[in-house]
């Protein structure tokens, strides 16, 4: 029974793989940290300083001020991102919802086709589809757009929310939405009223993965955007670095400013996240 | 209309059965609609497009029918069988490490502890970040002249000279490994850590009780019930892997020499550089057909017991 308690040398090995994958996991972001609390001149002296000795916000000023030129790009490079993100965000929930509640539960003709379909995009690499959706963008006058973007992130994550809502569907009994009916409520109701509240978590979990994905998303930004004013985050970092190529106290400010969103974003809700993940891709 | 939604089986035929679900449809139809537009027709113009030779111009007239020219052009040449070494070192050993750095990880973190999810949360981020970033904070560690991995190294003793991986030619693809297990062995872990919960302690306390000891009831009792969610894992990161453009791409740019080319960035290059749309249409057909094998194999690890539960 006490062997349950018992510190076996399984557990010491545990903990020390786990202390050497943390240090793995958090040194660089560490690093990353401290570089950009240190002038460009401190970040060029080797050896390098581990821990800064005049640290300063600097970096951080520039460029969150709107008042200097680099400010001015980063945040307009921000504003960009937010917006795609959101609206790729609202779109995306507004898509898979039904269509996930779908597959859940009707059990139309060429359903299980449809899905595997909707699963299947996950095979085709997004790079692929770059060069014939940049034509097809063109070809529509939607190159250099927003439109292009939030349509293609929209329909990219797709496959995973219908994927994962369904899982949470699937667990809703049905006998819920028919007490609903029952009580008067059309079907519209029924689900907008009884299973929505339900699956709420798996909405939440979907809309903070199309939110990351489309925040951190670089290959189809850099393609389908070429005017310096629409680009988002992740290509106005590489316009940076290229720009000014020796300032990597700045670089990583930068690189921490981008990542603090999506990384406060998913540590509150990451429950749901993996709840969602044990929901849908384990049983699913 | 409520007829509609009724789900006993209809003894009309399969369009009287589509009449029947109708409105059903029109749930999916958003999402089939931009499906559609966003991939059935690129799909469609890839592989037409991979049979004509195009002109160095974004404008896809002039363009002429040449057979399985630009597939014969890839196949034969030089470069191809160097990139697709990189390719499968890069995609093999990157879905390998973050595997068995998920696997440890999501066991050790099964258990019940003290300041778990923190701890859980901490070896997320890296997951969560995006790759633009974590390629120049990788970069920047490993700079030749002032990069702290370098100096750290030096400082140990344990190497003699400045460190220069990224120029290296030997050592530049297991670099942009690392970076990249960085990046996604988490992934594994949260994907695992989420199959772990389905293992029922009572199989577990019984192993227990008639004596099995903690690799005899990994072995016996976990690893069986975890299978399906290790299966899934695998093909996710090997997918997402065979087609990772971003670390190589801002990291390297597939330098030096060719050293961390990739298809993948091989085929941007072509694209996007050379502007020979047809050339790299085939080349993604390739990909295609080696995705479409992975694929098929995918699918059916992942809803391979749906039938019996729906029939």
């Amino acid at each position: 029974m006490n062997s349950r308690f018992r510190i076996t040398r399984w557990h010491v090995m545990g903990w020390i793989f786990l202390a050497t994958l943390l240090f793995f996991a958090v040194a660089p972001m560490v690093w990353m940290l401290i570089t950009s609390f240190k002038s460009q001149f401190a970040a060029l002296k080797y050896p390098p300083e581990l821990i800064p000795q005049n640290p300063n916000l600097e970096q951080y000023e520039r460029l969150l001020s709107p008042k200097n030129d680099v400010g001015r790009q980063f945040l307009r490079y921000m504003l960009n991102s937010i917006w795609v993100s959101t609206a790729t965000t609202v779109f995306g929930v507004a898509v898979a919802v039904p269509a996930a509640y779908a597959f859940a539960r009707f059990r139309f003709p060429g359903r299980k086709a449809l899905f595997f379909s909707v699963l299947f995009r996950n095979m085709f690499p997004a790079v692929v589809f770059l060069m014939p959706l940049f034509i097809m963008m063109r070809w529509m006058g939607l190159v250099n757009t927003y439109t292009s973007l939030i349509i293609t992130y929209l329909t990219f994550g797709l496959p995973l929310s219908i994927w994962l809502l369904k899982g949470f569907y699937d667990n809703i009994p049905v006998e819920l939405e028919q007490a609903a009916r029952i009580d008067g409520c059309t079907r519209f109701q029924a689900f907008y009223m009884v299973v929505m509240p339900l699956s709420a978590p798996g909405i939440i979990a979907t809309a903070i993965y199309s939110f990351i994905t489309a925040w951190n998303e670089y290959v189809y930004a850099l393609t389908f955007l070429n005017d310096d004013e629409k680009l988002t985050l992740p290509v106005g970092l590489q316009r940076f670095f290229a720009e000014y190529a020796t300032n990597w106290p700045g670089l990583m400010a930068a690189s921490f400013i981008m990542s603090v969103p999506v990384v406060v974003m998913f540590l509150i809700l990451q429950k749901y996240f993996v709840r969602a993940l044990t929901e849908g891709a384990v049983k699913a | 209309m409520s007829k509609t939604h009724r789900s006993e089986p209809s003894t009309r035929g399969f369009f009287g059965r589509i009449a029947d679900h109708r409105l059903d449809y029109l749930y999916i139809l958003p999402a089939l609609g931009v499906m559609m537009l966003v991939i059935a027709y690129p799909i469609y113009y890839t592989v037409y497009l991979s049979f004509f030779r195009t002109p160095p111009s974004l404008a896809m007239q002039d363009k002429i029918f040449n057979g399985i020219d630009n597939y014969i052009t890839i196949l034969t040449a030089e470069s191809f069988h160097e990139v697709t070494i990189n390719t499968m070192v890069w995609t093999f050993w990157s879905t390998f490490m973050a595997m068995i750095l998920g696997l440890g990880a999501a066991l050790v973190l099964n258990r019940e502890f003290v300041g778990r999810g923190v701890l859980r949360g901490l070896l997320l981020i890296p997951y969560v970040i995006s790759a633009v970033a974590a390629s120049y904070i990788w970069r920047w560690i490993y700079h030749s002249d002032f990069g702290v991995l370098g100096a750290i190294l030096l400082q140990l003793g344990l190497i003699d000279d400045k460190l220069n991986l990224l120029d290296n030619v030997d050592l530049v693809l297991p670099s942009l490994i690392v970076v990249n297990v960085w990046k996604e062995f988490p992934f594994a872990m949260i994907m695992i850590l989420a199959g772990l919960q389905t293992v029922p302690d009572q199989l577990l306390n019984a192993a227990r009780v008639d004596g099995a000891g903690a690799f005899e009831r990994f072995r016996h009792v976990t690893l069986p019930h975890l299978k399906g969610v290790l299966v899934i894992t695998v093909l996710l990161l090997f997918v997402a892997n065979l087609n990772h453009f971003t670390i190589p791409w801002i990291m390297t740019g597939g330098g030096p020499a060719g050293a961390s080319d990739i298809w993948i960035t091989q085929i941007y290059q072509i694209a996007f550089g050379r502007i020979r749309f047809g050339i790299a249409s085939a080349y993604s057909v390739i990909l295609f057909g080696v995705m479409v094998v992975i694929g098929y194999f995918y699918v059916k690890a992942l809803t391979g017991d749906d039938d019996r539960r729906h029939g």
